[in-house]
């Protein structure tokens, strides 16, 4: 990670405030790169968390149907498996390519309890389809918000390479996660649609902030991944 | 795109286009069109095109459909293919657009006869794209992060079109930009995918006449990663001396695919890997520790890997890296043996012992020293001696004996087992029998059936013959167990090797059986050198020298010997390879041979110099055969010649060495006139105690004639004598009357009483001595001979005759010879000795040779003789005489009458006048 720009916020600096920023996210067709949903890029524009309904299927049957094949399950389960290893790792990576204050003061400044975060209420006991809409709703929001993140990255530390390429995975998979998400409620579960909450949008915020932000939601991702992964493990078991 | 057919179709209707413009000068300006415009055609399919006139044409020049002729290139389509649908539209149809080309042009007759462009159209020629095939595709692992997938299908046929590719990928609810092929059509690369999602995957192909798509591909990306091969490996020794432990790291994270590894190793310097179990390494790992390796040997290792459930591809080898693993104790002792030097002594012999060192996984370590032990077998009680070496061999110089010699290699970590060797006195065990020797694979295998009795071990021995070095001796163990192995050394070929192999009791060891071998052979590098040993008339025998064993490049098997004359064919004579000397036979004689010579091997053979030599013209012994019998048969004729001559001893004698009587004895000397004639005949014994004289000359003198003979005529006569006696002194007197009467020989007085001894009978001559004789005063006297020889009828009836006519005392003197007592017809014998007095008498006797020159005239002796015969010799005698010659020596040849027709004697009478007749 190479040294990190000085966080403006610190410095006292105005955030400017776009409501119409839209960044690389513009296209709906999403960037294979972002890995950001577009209808969540929709989402992005507003500056404060939203609330949605994702629609998963726009025309009869399930999207996709002939990918819907019986190893979705365990892919998912990989897929969450591969993003609880990964996040203690980017997470610590994003402190480090954030510098001071940062490193040194991470429970301080990165507490996730000053965002918003999806509630993950399911446990193992919780039912399949139950966990599966709790998931997507998870995964729907993290997806949102790497990529937000990522952007953010982008234009904070272009030169953390390693960081960068994390960030962009993690976004990725969580978008493949969201695909297979998708697959399992239309094709095992018959659910189609889906109320979906986004944070809140960094656009035009202070780098300090921004940086914050992102912490703060990568915090809480390492946490909350964790647990998915606990409690998905038995329901994405193969038998 | 367009192909290039298409810009030169287009080129080319443009320039149609102007030319017509310009040409027509505004006649046939925009008088029509054609529908289609530019079509693209599928190759095969059928096609119709309409020419359009416009209106204004239709007035104005007076065109009508019915005048429109379609044409490809410069090419009249024929007008069958025509339809005429009203007066301003003409159309052509193709059912097969194959036979199209471009421009396809719209013509007509204008005034029905020149012809004018009306419009020309590009037709494009080509085929629909194909469904691609084949599609595969693999993901790629370039770094921890990233995973680019490639995509390979086959594009299928030529399609004469610009076909456009694309792969296309999708997720269940997710489409994504089509991969576009850069520069290729039959691969794309997708940057980066996502593992864990189901993608489906298809090629598009597209071009102007239509759209194929592959069967789609459903895979989880994460089933088709190669992945990067483990890095950062590293070999570290183990506690072991046999193992090692690998360590290294993985480049794709555990979550996203766990791996199962190969593990290969090899000795270093060797090219054969060996593989740890792959089901040893079927888990995820970072570090994997091998064992059962040498110690004290450097290994390589480099490992590769894969999805752990074997779904994907294997990664690429890792780097290799190297360790070595510790040492332990030499393993085993090393292999020895020795040589005793050939002049050993009764009392003590000089052994070199020596032994090879161990190889590397034998010694597994570094040998420090070998500790030697000798011990004698015989004498108990003598201790054992022990010398410490660094190197690999120990000279000994020890009593004859029986030793047990010990080797134990030494290394930091312990000693080896001991080798022992037995050294026997004397090897008198059973040895290997049917030694043999094979080339294989470049290396050299010695064969051989072991004896009855267990071995031990062998020990094969060998070394190069040269002849410019030594037998350096290079040896082997093997195992008592085998009966053939490879020759472990650097074996050259076309070299020849001598190979012993030992065998190795436990108590004792067996003789060695030697066999010499080559590797490969060769044909000799030179041929013998042939020469001759002799040379014959019809053969030669040919010799050369073996060729030195650096010659000979293999076994020689055969020689060859040609040989040719100078203008003749060349002959070839093969000889066994044992021998150094052959003989050419049946040569011709006299010529000259060009001989070289070849040697063979079961390679070849090479000739060696021409050598060239001559045979002889004479064979052996022809000479011999030539001279030794002409020396006999000249011996043998010599020897008769003896033989006759001691058999003819007598009549040799008395031709060679006549007795002279001597005139002193002679009774002439006491005869006289007055004695009878007869008177004293007894005494002739007396006279001539020891024989008689072989001959009797007679000289008749005519006492009437005496006048006539002048002093010169008797002249020769006196010089004759008087020669006779002053240069010898001691002829006779006779006046050389004797044919026979050699000088010498005449005059051997003092052998007169043995020669007269010698002679059988004597006829005694009457002798006129002219000249007083010792002192005595010359008178004309008559000697008579004291001749025993009987007179002969003849002679008596000569005498009668001679009695009873007057006219045969006319006679002329002459000597008369007669060469033997009984062989009157021999005269030829008396006429050779008279040649041989010839140069004696030169002077003398002319006369002589004029009768030899008268001879065939005169007539043979007999009857007729005595009448006209006799008369004419005389008659010549005569003439002769008044020449000169006052002696005459008729010889009678050839007389044809038999001999006992012959009269057997001469009548010797005095024929002088009042002379004396004798009886």
């Amino acid at each position: 990670c190479s040294a990190p720009r000085p966080a403006q916020a610190i410095s006292g600096s105005t955030v400017p405030t776009d409501p119409h920023w839209l960044g690389p996210r513009r296209d709906a067709r999403l960037s294979p790169r972002t890995g950001v949903v577009p209808f969540m890029a929709l989402l992005l524009l507003q500056r404060r968390p939203v609330a949605g309904r994702v629609l998963l299927v726009t025309g009869p049957g399930c999207p996709g149907h002939g990918l819907c094949r019986s190893n979705v399950q365990e892919q998912t389960r990989r897929q969450v498996a591969l993003l609880n290893a990964t996040a203690q790792d980017l997470f610590s990576l994003y402190l480090k390519c954030q510098g001071e204050p940062f490193s040194s003061e991470t429970d301080k400044l990165c507490n996730p309890g000053g965002v918003f975060f999806p509630a993950f209420r399911v446990n193992r006991t919780s039912e399949r389809k139950e966990v599966m809409v709790a998931m997507y709703k998870l995964f729907a929001f993290l997806n949102a918000s790497l990529g937000n993140i990522t952007h953010d990255q982008e234009e904070l530390n272009p030169t953390a390479k390693e960081l960068l390429d994390r960030l962009h995975n993690t976004t990725k998979t969580t978008r493949g996660l969201i695909s297979n998400l998708t697959c399992l409620l239309c094709k095992n579960y018959n659910v189609f649609q889906v109320d979906v909450s986004y944070g809140e949008s960094s656009k035009g915020k202070s780098a300090f902030k921004k940086k914050q932000q992102g912490c703060q939601v990568l915090r809480k991702y390492v946490q909350v991944i964790a647990q998915a992964a606990r409690i998905l493990l038995p329901h994405l078991s193969p038998p | 795109m367009f192909s290039g057919w298409n810009w030169v179709a287009y080129g080319l209707y443009l320039f149609l286009n102007i030319c017509s413009l310009e040409v027509s000068g505004g006649l046939v300006q925009s008088c029509g069109h054609i529908i289609p415009e530019s079509p693209v055609l599928a190759l095969g399919s059928n096609f119709t095109a309409l020419c359009v006139l416009n209106e204004s044409c239709l007035d104005f020049g007076n065109i009508y459909a019915n005048q429109i002729i379609w044409k490809i290139k410069n090419r009249v389509v024929p007008k069958e293919q025509y339809h005429e649908i009203n007066r301003t539209v003409s159309s052509v149809t193709f059912n097969d657009t194959s036979s199209l080309a471009t421009p396809l042009t719209c013509n007509i007759l204008a005034d029905g006869q020149i012809e004018q462009n009306i419009y020309g159209i590009t037709v494009t020629l080509g085929l629909p794209p194909e469904k691609p095939r084949n599609v595969s595709c693999i993901v790629h692992q370039v770094s921890k992060l990233t995973y680019p997938m490639t995509c390979t299908w086959n594009p299928g046929r030529r399609m004469f079109l610009d076909t456009h590719f694309r792969l296309k990928y999708k997720w269940p609810r997710d489409n994504f930009p089509d991969c576009v092929p850069k520069d290729v059509n039959n691969s794309c690369t997708i940057t980066d995918v996502q593992f864990f999602v189901n993608l489906e995957v298809w090629v598009e192909a597209a071009n102007a006449l239509g759209k194929a798509e592959s069967d789609p591909l459903v895979f989880d990306p994460i089933e088709i990663v190669k992945p990067l091969s483990p890095h950062n490996l590293s070999v570290n020794s183990g506690i072991l001396p046999t193992v090692l432990k690998l360590s290294w790291e993985n480049r794709i994270s555990a979550a996203v695919m766990k791996l199962k590894f190969n593990i290969r190793y090899r000795i270093i310097g060797e090219t054969n890997w060996m593989k740890v179990p792959p089901e040893d390494t079927a888990s995820p790992r970072t570090s994997f520790s091998v064992q059962g390796l040498r110690p004290y040997t450097e290994y390589v290792f480099s490992i590769r890997c894969m999805k752990e459930d074997g779904v994907g591809y294997w990664s690429d080898w890792s780097e290799e890296k190297t360790g070595v693993t510790t040492e332990d104790k030499p393993s085993k002792g090393p292999p020895i043996w020795r040589i005793i030097d050939a002049s050993r002594s009764p009392a003590s012999w000089t052994v070199h012992l020596m032994w090879k060192a161990l190889e590397s996984f034998e010694a597994n370590g570094v040998i420090l020293q070998y500790e030697v032990t000798v011990r004698a077998k015989s004498s108990l009680t003598s201790p054992s001696e022990k010398y410490n070496v660094n190197t690999t061999n120990l000279t000994l110089k020890l009593p004859n004996g029986t030793y047990e010699m010990t080797v134990i290699a030494h290394n930091r970590v312990g000693a080896s087992p001991p080798s022992i060797l037995l050294i026997p006195t004397s090897n008198l065990k059973a040895p290997v029998k049917n030694i043999r020797t094979l080339p294989k694979d470049g290396k050299l295998w010695v064969g051989w059936t072991a004896p009855n009795s267990y071995v031990l071990k062998y020990v094969i021995e060998w070394c190069l013959l040269s002849n410019s070095s030594d037998c350096i001796i290079e040896w082997q163990n093997e195992p008592g167990n085998v009966q053939g192995t490879y020759l472990k050394g650097d074996i050259k070929p076309f070299k020849c090797y001598l190979i012993t192999v030992y065998p190795l009791y436990a108590d004792d060891q067996g003789s060695g059986q030697t066999v010499k071998a080559y590797l490969q052979q060769d044909r000799p590098s030179k041929g013998p050198t042939v020469q001759t040993k002799k040379v014959g008339k019809a053969e030669a025998v040919l010799t050369w020298n073996h060729l030195t064993v650096d010659e000979q490049n293999g076994f020689i098997r055969s020689y060859t010997i040609f040989y040719k004359t100078v203008d003749g064919n060349e002959t070839a004579v093969t000889v066994d390879s044992s021998k150094t000397e052959y003989t050419l036979s049946s040569l011709t004689s006299d010529t000259l041979y060009t001989v070289r010579m070849m040697a063979y091997t079961d390679e070849g053979g090479r000739s060696g110099p021409d050598f060239t030599f001559t045979t002889q013209k004479f064979g052996k012994g022809e000479i011999e055969a030539i001279v030794v019998p002409v020396c006999l048969v000249f011996l043998l004729i010599v020897l008769l010649g003896v033989l006759f001559c001691f058999n003819k001893c007598d009549l040799i004698k008395k031709h060679i060495w006549p007795n002279v009587p001597d005139p002193s004895k002679s009774n002439i000397a006491k005869w006289s006139p007055q004695v009878p004639a007869k008177h004293n005949f007894s005494s002739k014994d007396q006279m001539y105690p020891k024989g008689g004289f072989t001959d009797v000359s007679v000289a008749e003198i005519e006492a009437d004639d005496k006048k006539s003979f002048s002093e010169q005529d008797l002249k020769p006569f006196d010089l004759l004598k008087k020669e006779k006696s002053t240069s010898e002194g001691h002829s006779s007197g006779i006046g050389g009357s004797s044919c026979m009467s050699f000088p010498r020989q005449s005059v051997s007085d003092s052998d007169e009483g043995e020669t007269t001894q010698n002679t059988s009978s004597t006829v005694q001559y009457s002798t006129v001595v002219l000249n007083g004789y010792r002192d005595q005063t010359p008178v004309q006297v008559f000697s008579r001979s004291e001749s025993t020889q009987p007179l002969l009828v003849s002679e008596e009836r000569s005498e009668d005759h001679a009695g009873g006519s007057d006219s045969t005392t006319q006679k002329q003197q002459y000597f008369k010879q007669n060469c033997g007592q009984d062989e009157t017809n021999t005269d030829r014998l008396c006429f050779e000795r008279a040649k041989q007095i010839t140069p004696a008498n030169e002077g003398d006797l002319v006369g002589f040779a004029q009768l030899q020159i008268l001879g065939p005239s005169s007539q043979p002796l007999g009857l007729g003789m005595e009448k006209n015969t006799q008369e004419a010799a005389l008659s010549d005698v005569l003439q002769t005489s008044t020449e000169g010659q006052s002696v005459r020596h008729e010889t009678v040849e050839g007389n044809p009458l038999s001999v006992d027709e012959m009269p057997k004697s001469y009548l010797l009478q005095t024929v002088r006048q009042g002379g004396y007749t004798p009886q």
